[in-house]
């Protein structure tokens, strides 16, 4: 027998963590877009931003949420420096350049999970916060703990900003140029070292910050980041190859699939589900649910 | 004597043992329309890749407006006021005409929209401005390729076969739209097969053959010259370049 209750808080719950994986697929979609590299360090974005948020939460009074702008801002100048490197090995004369930059992220994300392996220990850490201990009461369908609620809002609140400043703006139309055609965009002046800069910073600070509110939720450990990469395919795999409104579906596909596998199946059963899910799409449907094969 | 505004001297691109473009040296007037012909694999795209950044050059030196660009990238290349369309007149699909326009990066001082609309109106695609780019047909595509160039008020224009591949009655729209342009003071460079369009529009014509300038002169000299055949023939026995 299924309770209305149970099933309608999981379709809550699976919402709420739709919304700021989200912001994780939106970014990891405009850098295959703009930069034109599937980014496999994508998840370890995730755990970095978790890291922070378990290390510096603790130097600003234990308060998680504090860390979020800090994250932002680091990730985004981390972001900065990383892609020159991946400009580097994607362009001149190397052939095939997507294949180069999965080779160099693939490095990328080793280097970073065994770095923090190698300096914080294998050990998962709390990302502390009081300001969100509570819990909100939706409708009467239950209460939710405060830190779900505000991690959703804040990923569409996120969501919303970025996709203003891509369909609203001369820098955004700018970038959805260069996802579209790269050298028809530098034909109209447009200096695509700059804005892939920008994107990936951008990127960066994003699934970083993404990552600050998942260890609000769960907790950081350094293994953690595979998870979200494989999420992050999932989602572009199921909104057809980086087609950014697909991406928003996804996310809460991925979402409720999570949620309402892992409380009716059971939570070990999630990558069973989720990968037999994109598994059957691609054959039956190769161009994704949402896809058109485009970006933007 | 005219004032030079685009000027090669032994540009030289090479790709392993090939020499795509073997010490071009060719000068561009002020406000004409120059031809760029040769056989296919003689080099004419691989010239125009390097003239806007596409290519660094292996040697040679690319003047633009008596400023040094060899070795710039094509962005800044085109903010000094060289434009180019492809062959392929693709628009950024996921815009429409007019957001297509605005993609393009203007300098801050020029009210982008305003320029748009007389652009788009200027090549009477302003009716279709809020469509989808994707939905356009082949000739309004490559006009909408000719008007992002404008936006950039580029003092010459470099046109990969700008009437290939569209029908005659908007061909011939297209040709007039250059003519006015070239009226106004715009400089073109045009790759064409079409010996009829080039007769129609060129002033004079430049002819590559193996990534070399063989031949320079104005439309009739050049299709009388013995090399221009022997290159398009491989022998100078027939009367005629091919059409």
């Amino acid at each position: 027998m299924v309770s209305t209750e149970l099933l309608s808080q999981s379709i809550i719950n699976g919402l709420l963590l739709g919304g700021i994986y989200v912001t994780v697929g939106v970014g990891f979609a405009l850098v295959f877009g703009v930069l034109e590299i599937i980014d496999f360090a994508v998840g370890e974005y995730v755990m970095l931003g978790a890291f922070t948020g378990a290390i510096v939460a603790p130097m600003v009074g234990g308060e998680g949420l504090l860390v979020v702008p800090l994250a932002f801002v680091a990730f985004f100048l981390v972001g900065v420096v990383i892609q020159p490197f991946i400009h580097h090995v994607t362009t001149g004369d190397r052939p095939m350049p997507l294949l180069m930059g999965l080779v160099f992220t693939f490095g990328l994300a080793t280097f970073m999970r065994g770095s923090i392996l190698t300096i914080f220990g294998p050990n998962t850490r709390n990302v502390p916060t009081n300001a969100l201990s509570g819990g909100i009461e939706i409708g009467g369908l239950g209460t939710f703990p405060e830190v779900r609620v505000v991690t959703a809002v804040v990923g569409v609140l996120s969501l919303v900003a970025f996709m203003y400043y891509l369909y609203r703006t001369t820098g955004g139309t700018a970038i959805r140029a260069i996802a579209e055609d790269r050298d028809i965009a530098r034909l109209m002046g447009v200096n695509i070292n700059r804005y892939q800069s920008i994107a990936y910073g951008v990127y960066a600070g994003l699934t970083a910050t993404g990552g600050v509110f998942i260890g609000l939720i769960y907790s950081a450990g350094p293994g953690m980041g595979l998870q979200y990469t494989a999420f992050a395919f999932f989602m572009i795999v199921l909104a057809g190859l980086g087609y950014l409104p697909g991406i928003i579906i996804s996310g809460i596909v991925l979402g409720l699939a999570q949620s309402l596998t892992a409380v009716y199946l059971g939570g070990e059963l999630v990558f069973f589900v989720l990968f037999g899910m994109i598994y059957v799409l691609l054959l039956v449907r190769p161009e994704g649910l949402l896809g058109k094969g485009e970006v933007a | 004597m005219s004032e030079t505004l685009l000027q090669t001297d032994g540009l030289t691109k090479r790709f392993g043992a090939l020499t795509a473009n073997d010490e071009i040296t060719l000068g561009v007037d002020r406000g004409e329309i120059r031809g760029l012909i040769g056989p296919n694999g003689s080099g004419k795209t691989t010239f125009f890749n390097s003239l806007t950044g596409f290519y660094t050059p292996d040697e040679g030196t690319v003047t633009f407006d008596g400023t040094d660009i060899t070795g710039w990238e094509s962005h800044r290349i085109a903010r000094e006021g060289v434009g180019r369309t492809f062959q392929i007149a693709a628009p950024f699909g996921n815009m429409t005409v007019r957001q297509n326009m605005l993609a393009v990066q203007t300098p801050k001082s020029v009210d982008e929209h305003e320029r748009a609309q007389e652009i788009l109106e200027f090549l009477d695609i302003d009716h279709i401005a809020d469509d989808d780019a994707s939905g356009m047909s082949g000739g309004q595509k490559k006009l909408l390729g000719l008007g992002r160039v404008l936006m950039l008020d580029p003092e010459c224009i470099l046109l990969d076969e700008p009437t290939a591949g569209v029908n005659p009655a908007l061909a011939d729209r297209i040709l007039e739209h250059l003519r006015e342009l070239n009226d106004r003071g715009t400089t073109f460079m045009i790759i064409e097969h079409d010996m009829d369009v080039l007769k129609q529009i060129v002033d004079t014509v430049s002819v590559l053959d193996q990534g070399r300038h063989i031949v320079q002169g104005t439309f009739e000299e050049v299709s009388t010259d013995d090399r221009v055949r022997e290159a398009y023939l491989g022998s100078a026995d027939d009367d005629e370049v091919p059409v």
